[in-house]
């Protein structure tokens, strides 16, 4: 890496970046999911490990969710957008070497604020835990970098047209700057009271809404119909999908608040835009899923296609949950619940990163030229990560209903600790399988990169899963 | 650009516009992706319609908003009457309370938000202190036994009064009504600038 942050950007190859985006982003994953494996054991075995600070629960909580969602997730996202965006505009990506420090600057900086993190310096307000000054290095040299090379290489296509998924990818670019300077106001200007919580889960939500959905919502329109060799159904679908997230998805922030004194009208108007956050997620779905007439074999034999449906099939779940929960009759039963932190699980782990790990798969294969080194690993990966969530998906919303119904009748603390301990062993085995699924990833793909069988030119490397 | 009013639903885009549009599309692989361009399927509209109806509905404020202390304001009057202060038991002495404003105007929202004689007692001073400043307790929510300022609603007056209260069943729901209103016309607005979804462009394996 080092010798092409000092080389002229034509003598870098093309796809160096996203290559490099890629392996760092399954590095972080198996980071982030270690560290929940162990945030997993402590919680199932409250005497395991104690007696210092630094591996104490309110310290490694939130590595492990910054860990995730800024190494695992954005830097697939990146990977992704270094890769598909020039594919789709029939050009090379604006600046390999901008990419290049990009990844440099963002291993970095998510490493010195995850170390803050864990030395207990944080701001203290849930998903924009970092200290400002890490604020605003990710905005400076993190999102932006990235959002130019993305507009740049939009700009720069050789193609008249811009298809779907480079919309998502040059809007949500642009959302995610304008979320991170906005979200963080509160520890920018002092604000406090209300204001400090509304903007602090404006922030939460529109991390979620506004980056992560749409750019995973995004792999999804570029791999189906790539691998598949469908044509995506609808052109229009793709445009309700487009404005209904940007619409729906930035205003619902105060219903994660419901409880809270704010403005009830603004309570009323966040809770009915949450329900219709169901109008993307069912343009989305039934846009995928009518792109893959006559190509359903490949949900069994590929395993992109495998990945990129089974994310979208769990944002079924996940949009139905999502709704509905946040209106004022179920949140009062699940706040503060096990629940949420399933439904969390649910958008991160379920919907996203199944969607990501086929962008992953597939662009690290193409731009390698190797074939993927054991198709056997890939499907272990699979389904370690799929069982491993599943496990701990249903855990936690066992556990969650038992937290609410603890709650509403006031049931002693300790009653219900006791009551949700097999639930939270449960979720330490579906979290550690998660994490072994991603150990052997990284493996499989290091091999990939060193033994790969070459891919010939003019061929894919899915077309030869099933070549010797 | 103009609407067809005889076929409302037909493109707004030019015959000739239309025709360089399905040319490129059908010209260009977008660098290895091809869209086709099918119209929303009749179910799939349905469940949309079904989902905005549902959102209003199952957010309609029948249950869970926040109480304002004005609807407490009566019982706080009450409470030294000597026939309440006479009571001993707490539980008679509320009972007795709720029983004296049955059918009043603010019965349904009281028996969403019950209140025991102890929360009452914590809220009395608070409130009193608050209608002493001459200030609109509906601009004020109950939070346990907290009052806090929380609502916004509506331009002040120069007296200090509000222009006016959005009643409680539409909190929030007239600008709602107006903000999906206009999402939808613009999504429709925007599909329409298409080709007519009746022209399909043809994707062969080629892409």
């Amino acid at each position: 890496m080092l010798k092409y942050l000092f080389a002229k950007n034509e003598d870098i190859p093309a796809g160096s970046a996203a290559i490099f985006f890629g392996f760092s982003s399954i590095v972080w994953f198996v980071i982030g999911t270690g560290l929940g494996s162990f945030n997993a054991a402590k919680l199932a075995f409250p005497d395991f490990v104690t007696g210092n600070e630094f591996f104490a629960f309110g310290h490694m909580r939130q590595v492990h969710v910054h860990a995730v969602i800024f190494g695992w997730i954005s830097m697939a996202f990146a990977m992704a957008m270094m890769y598909i965006t020039p594919a789709l505009g029939n050009t090379r990506l604006w600046s390999e070497k901008l990419g290049m420090w990009n990844c440099f600057l963002w291993n970095v900086g998510l490493s010195l604020g995850l170390t803050l993190l864990w030395a207990g310096i944080t701001s203290g307000r849930e998903y924009s835990d970092f200290p400002w000054p890490i604020d605003l290095y990710i905005a400076c040299f993190i999102a932006i970098p990235l959002a130019t090379n993305v507009w740049m290489t939009v700009l720069t296509r050789r193609t008249q047209g811009i298809y779907t998924t480079n919309w998502f990818f040059t809007a949500a670019t642009f959302m995610v700057i304008i979320v991170f300077v906005v979200g963080n106001t509160p520890e920018f200007f002092h604000l406090t009271g209300l204001t400090e919580a509304y903007m602090t889960w404006w922030f939460a939500h529109n991390v979620l809404g506004l980056w992560i959905t749409p750019v995973a919502a995004a792999i999804a329109y570029y791999t189906i119909p790539k691998v598949t060799g469908n044509p995506l159904y609808s052109h229009r679908i793709g445009h309700l999908h487009f404005w209904s997230v940007v619409v729906f998805y930035s205003t619902p922030a105060a219903h994660h608040l419901m409880s809270a004194p704010l403005p009830e009208w603004l309570k009323s108007f966040a809770s009915v835009e949450g329900v219709l956050i169901l109008v993307p997620a069912i343009a989305f779905v039934s846009n995928i899923m009518l792109t893959m007439q006559g190509k359903w074999n490949m949900f069994v034999e590929n395993l992109e296609v495998r990945f990129t449906v089974t994310g979208c099939l769990l944002a079924i779940p996940l949009n139905m949950q999502g709704g509905f929960q946040q209106t004022r009759a179920i949140n009062w039963y699940v706040h503060g619940t096990g629940w949420i932190v399933a439904h969390a699980h649910l958008a991160l782990l379920g919907f996203s990163t199944f969607l990501e790990g086929a962008a992953v798969y597939l662009g690290l294969q193409t731009l390698m030229k190797r074939k993927l080194y054991s198709l056997t690993l890939g499907n272990m990966h699979f389904w370690l990560l799929l069982i491993g969530f599943s496990i701990y998906w249903i855990s936690m919303t066992i556990a969650g209903l038992i937290q609410g119904a603890g709650k509403i009748y006031e049931v002693p603390y300790i009653d219900v600790v006791i009551a949700e301990h097999p639930y939270m062993i449960a979720r330490w085995i579906g979290g550690t399988m998660v994490f072994i699924s991603n150990v052997l990833w990284l493996y499989n793909m290091w091999m990939t990169a060193r033994e790969g069988t070459v891919v010939p030119v003019g061929r894919m490397p899915h077309e030869m899963a099933y070549e010797r | 650009m103009a609407w067809v009013m005889d076929n409302p639903l037909a493109t707004t885009n030019s015959p000739a516009q239309n025709e360089a549009d399905q040319k490129l599309w059908e010209a260009e692989d977008l660098g290895g992706i091809t869209e086709d361009n099918n119209r929303l399927p009749i179910p799939v509209v349905w469940l949309l319609l079904l989902t905005v109806l549902t959102a209003f509905a199952i957010t309609f404020p029948l249950w869970g908003q926040r109480p304002t202390p004005a609807i407490y304001a009566d019982y706080l009057k009450d409470m030294d009457k000597p026939e309440i202060q006479s009571i001993t038991n707490d539980d008679e002495a509320i009972k007795k309370i709720v029983a004296m404003h049955q059918g009043g105007p603010n019965q349904a929202q009281l028996e969403r938000h019950p209140i025991t004689m102890n929360e009452l007692r914590s809220l009395k001073p608070k409130i009193e202190e608050l209608q002493k400043k001459g200030v609109d307790l509906r601009d004020y929510t109950v939070v346990g036994t907290e009052v806090v300022f929380a609502n916004f609603e509506g331009n002040m007056r120069a007296n200090g009064t509000r222009e006016r209260f959005q009643p409680w069943w539409d909190m929030g729901y007239t600008i709602d009504i107006f903000y999906v209103c206009i999402f939808f016309l613009g999504v429709v607005g925007v599909v329409k600038r298409l080709p007519p979804s009746s022209w399909q462009p043809t994707h062969g394996a080629g892409h």
